[in-house]
């Protein structure tokens, strides 16, 4: 820790420099490495031998924990590794390659069904995680550094973006105009100049700021950069949201209830009932005159119905019959006392408790062949975050990269002569011709000014 | 109905067919007439797809973008659309010679994948659904233009250095592999898998037999040879000096790319967040790590990457178009190449 404070207090310029560190440092940086690296093991073995609580998440940041100490002890600049851009942008491709191997291999249960049950690889793969990427160790903290060095990369923009919004830079020195990446003086202009400058600035929807020296600001899209902090912090809010509903809420998503049975609701002290599971059909009906209808199978697996209210008669032929929605009839029960009925199907679930019961989906009783239930049950107490997070993540991100800020100066030299320059962050050949188009208008205006006078 | 919608959706083909070899005559030739009378067959075109999908929306009862066809014929009438406003304000005729022959492929596709209108199950007929998909829709669309830019980027380059050599294989491959790709889809729907519903999970997947594998080899295999033939008519066409004028500058071409990046990359995040409300609402899980939502991920961190590489390490030119082209890949497969090659919640609605 010591160490890193060290860095971030005075950064060394040059990359890869030594630092002149003392030997006492080194094995602060060496014991916590050990101690970490002690604790993690010790950690990993109690949860293979399956304690029933799952901490991988806990042992991921551990585990990238352990990888910073060695680093630090190694003698790496880790807090300036975090802070750097060059890190995160890395692990965006680096999550991003990693996740596509979850897609080529079944995951969770479905590993069951394949073919890779049965061979050899099935438990190197399994000791790998493979069957459960998105959940494993590695993956989990793959991600964590991620979001690690996204909060620390943030963290250290937020002071000077903030600075930035709210306290404009507004009186500049001469030098500082002239140096825009797009700039251009107009000698002789003077304050005459500076006048046609803000009409030209103000034709073009800048906003302007008048300093006490007298120089001018035009600025548009003000709140691009402060949006782009909050489009990388929602990311960190549904992270937040995400974990913390995992940690103190519950979520099962394969409840099976046959009918007529009580089932136990994991990790909770509900139990619910399933009255009965029906499911509806659609699919089409050809006619007699040959045309074909749209019809309906109810729920009660006898009546069928044409779409448009026409004579079932008709109808030599129904095909084509897919599910279109399914009921369970569920009544939940807490301690055994019944607390609620309702029938829920997709999109319509039913809430006891704070626990809410969803229709999921359904499979077939392998002896029977009937349909039986799937639900998933779920308590999610941080799902605000979430919500938040991803709503914020829309609206920031359409700020940031739709209106992005354009900066402009106009300011009287020393020498008389007017001075324009401005910059931006984004779209670099846009703004150089909106710059060249202003310059042209207000050379334009000078011009017509000096004919007017002479 | 149905008839008389098929009959527009066959004209407005047919009208896309003509159209588009005229804008190419008008390429070779620069024979104003030409131009014109392609422009009028188009808007003729695009009032026919118009009809078309307006009754194929009355039928159905729900907006058309629920299954390939439907997803397909709305993107080529996208892109018609967005053409014939750009061909009213700029004069961009030459580029009707790619855009109106895309155009008619995607449009023959489409109607190759109809099977008609199809009930839609409840569930999936809700405001958030339908956000969600025609703005991931568009999102594709601006990659893809990004995608193009990046392209010509790397083309006007090396005409620039006159290194037409690498012009011509810049050509051939990005032919070969479009062919290999339009060949490979249409063998997965000329195969047309066994749809398998996996009785724990109730999730659907694709069975293939081996018959379906040669039917897949033997059109991607066709598709390669036709995409090479062109690709080498067309890099040798274009890989000579006087062709550096034709393409806009390479400050242009990087800027157009850039454009599509950021105005899409918005998109696909609103696409995607749509999709995790809408996800939450229905079964209560916003996120299941499906094979559609991680690709869409992946090509989400992928395009946030290419936004990083060039805003904040200051990327720009080769790299930046090498990375957008590598991205529309990753688009294709996370729109196309899933439904067909992995399985998932998704597969049902195939768009």
């Amino acid at each position: 820790m010591n160490a890193e404070k060290a860095n971030a207090i005075s950064p060394v310029k040059e990359p890869g420099a030594q630092l002149g560190r003392k030997p006492a440092d080194v094995m602060f940086a060496v014991i916590i490495a050990l101690a970490l690296a002690t604790l993690d093991i010790y950690l990993s073995i109690i949860y293979y031998r399956n304690t029933g609580y799952d901490m991988r998440w806990l042992l991921a940041t551990i585990d990238i924990m352990v990888v910073i100490s060695v680093l630090a002890a190694a003698g790496k600049r880790v807090f300036h590794m975090l802070i750097s851009m060059k890190l995160a942008v890395t692990m965006l491709f680096v999550v991003a390659i990693m996740s596509i191997i979850g897609t080529l291999l079944p995951q969770g249960a479905d590993v069951q069904q394949s073919d890779l049950y049965n061979s050899s690889l099935y438990h190197f793969y399994n000791s790998l995680g493979l069957f459960d990427v998105y959940h494993s160790r590695w993956f989990l903290a793959l991600l964590f550094t991620l979001i690690a060095s996204l909060i620390l990369c943030i963290g250290n923009r937020v002071p000077t973006t903030v600075k930035k919004t709210f306290r404009l830079r507004v009186d500049v020195k001469d030098a500082f105009v002239a140096n825009q990446p797009q700039a251009q003086a107009f000698p002789g202009a003077g304050e005459r100049g500076l006048e046609e400058a803000r009409r030209v600035f103000r034709a073009h929807h800048y906003r302007l700021h008048t300093g006490s020296s007298g120089s001018v600001m035009g600025l548009r899209g003000r709140f691009a950069p402060l949006a782009s902090i909050a489009f990388h912090s929602s990311f960190i809010l549904i992270a937040a949201g995400a974990l913390l509903s995992s940690q103190l809420g519950f979520s099962d998503d394969s409840v099976i209830v046959p009918n007529g049975q009580v089932v136990n609701v994991p990790n909770t002290q509900l139990q619910v009932m399933n009255y009965s599971f029906k499911i509806e059909y659609e699919g089409k009906g050809l006619l007699k005159n040959g045309s074909i209808v749209r019809v309906r199978e109810l729920a009660d697996g006898k009546t069928v119905q044409r779409e448009d209210g026409g004579d079932m008669s008709q109808v030599t032929q129904v095909y084509d019959l897919a599910p279109s929605s399914f009921f369970s009839d569920i009544e939940v029960y807490k301690n055994n006392q019944p607390v609620k009925r309702q029938t829920i199907r997709e999109g319509d679930p039913l809430e006891v408790d704070g626990a809410t019961f969803y229709q999921k989906s359904y499979t077939y009783d392998p002896s029977s062949g009937q349909p039986i239930s799937i639900l998933e049950v779920n308590h999610k107490p941080f799902k605000t975050l979430i919500y938040i997070g991803g709503i914020l993540l829309m609206l920031a991100i359409m700020v940031s990269l739709y209106l992005p800020q354009r900066r402009i100066w106009a300011k009287v030299g020393s020498d008389g002569q007017l001075l324009v320059g401005g910059r931006t962050s984004r779209s670099k050949l846009g703004f150089r011709r909106e710059f060249e188009r202003m310059t042209k208008e207000l050379q334009l205006r000078l011009r017509q000014e000096a004919r007017a006078d002479g | 109905m149905v008839k008389l919608e098929s009959i527009f959706a066959i004209v407005t083909l047919l009208t896309y067919l003509v159209s588009g070899g005229i804008y190419i005559w008008y390429l070779v030739t620069s024979n104003r007439r030409a131009a014109r009378l392609a422009s009028m067959l188009l808007v003729l075109g695009f009032f026919c797809h118009t009809m078309a999908l307006g009754m194929r929306w009355i039928d159905s009862g729900h907006p058309p973008l629920s299954d390939s066809y439907e997803s397909l014929s709305l993107f080529s009438w996208g892109l018609v659309l967005f053409y014939l406003i750009s061909e009213r304000k700029y004069p961009i005729q030459a580029a009707g010679a790619v855009v109106v022959p895309t155009a008619f492929i995607i449009q023959s596709i489409a109607l190759v994948l109809n099977e008609g209108p199809e009930p839609l199950r409840p569930i999936l007929n809700s405001g958030w659904l339908w956000i969600h998909v025609s703005i991931a829709m568009l999102s594709y669309g601006f990659f893809a233009l990004a995608f193009g830019a990046g392209f010509f980027y790397l083309i006007q380059e090396y005409l620039l250095k006159k290194q037409y050599q690498h012009a011509l294989a810049a050509f051939v491959i990005m032919f070969a592999a479009i062919g290999l790709a339009v060949g490979l889809w249409l063998g997965f729907i000329w195969a047309h898998p066994a749809d398998a519903v996996n009785q724990q999970t109730g999730e659907h997947f694709n069975q293939y037999s081996s018959g379906d594998i040669y039917k897949i080899l033997g059109l991607a295999g066709a598709g390669l040879v036709i995409a090479l033939i062109l690709g080498f008519a067309a890099g040798k066409g274009a890989s000579r000096p006087g062709f550096v004028k034709r393409l806009p500058s390479l400050d242009v071409l990087d800027e157009v790319s850039y454009r599509g990046v950021a105005l899409g990359f918005p998109l696909l995040t609103i696409g995607i967040v749509t999709g995790a409300i809408w996800a939450d609402k229905a079964w209560g899980a916003w996120w299941s790590w499906d094979p559609k939502e991680t690709w869409s991920l992946i090509t989400w961190l992928f395009y946030g990457g290419y936004l990083h590489t060039r805003l904040t390490w200051g990327w720009r030119g080769r790299h930046s178009a090498m990375i957008s082209i590598i991205g529309l890949v990753v688009v294709l497969f996370t729109y196309i190449g899933v439904n067909y090659l992995l399985a998932g919640y998704h597969s049902y609605a195939k768009v």
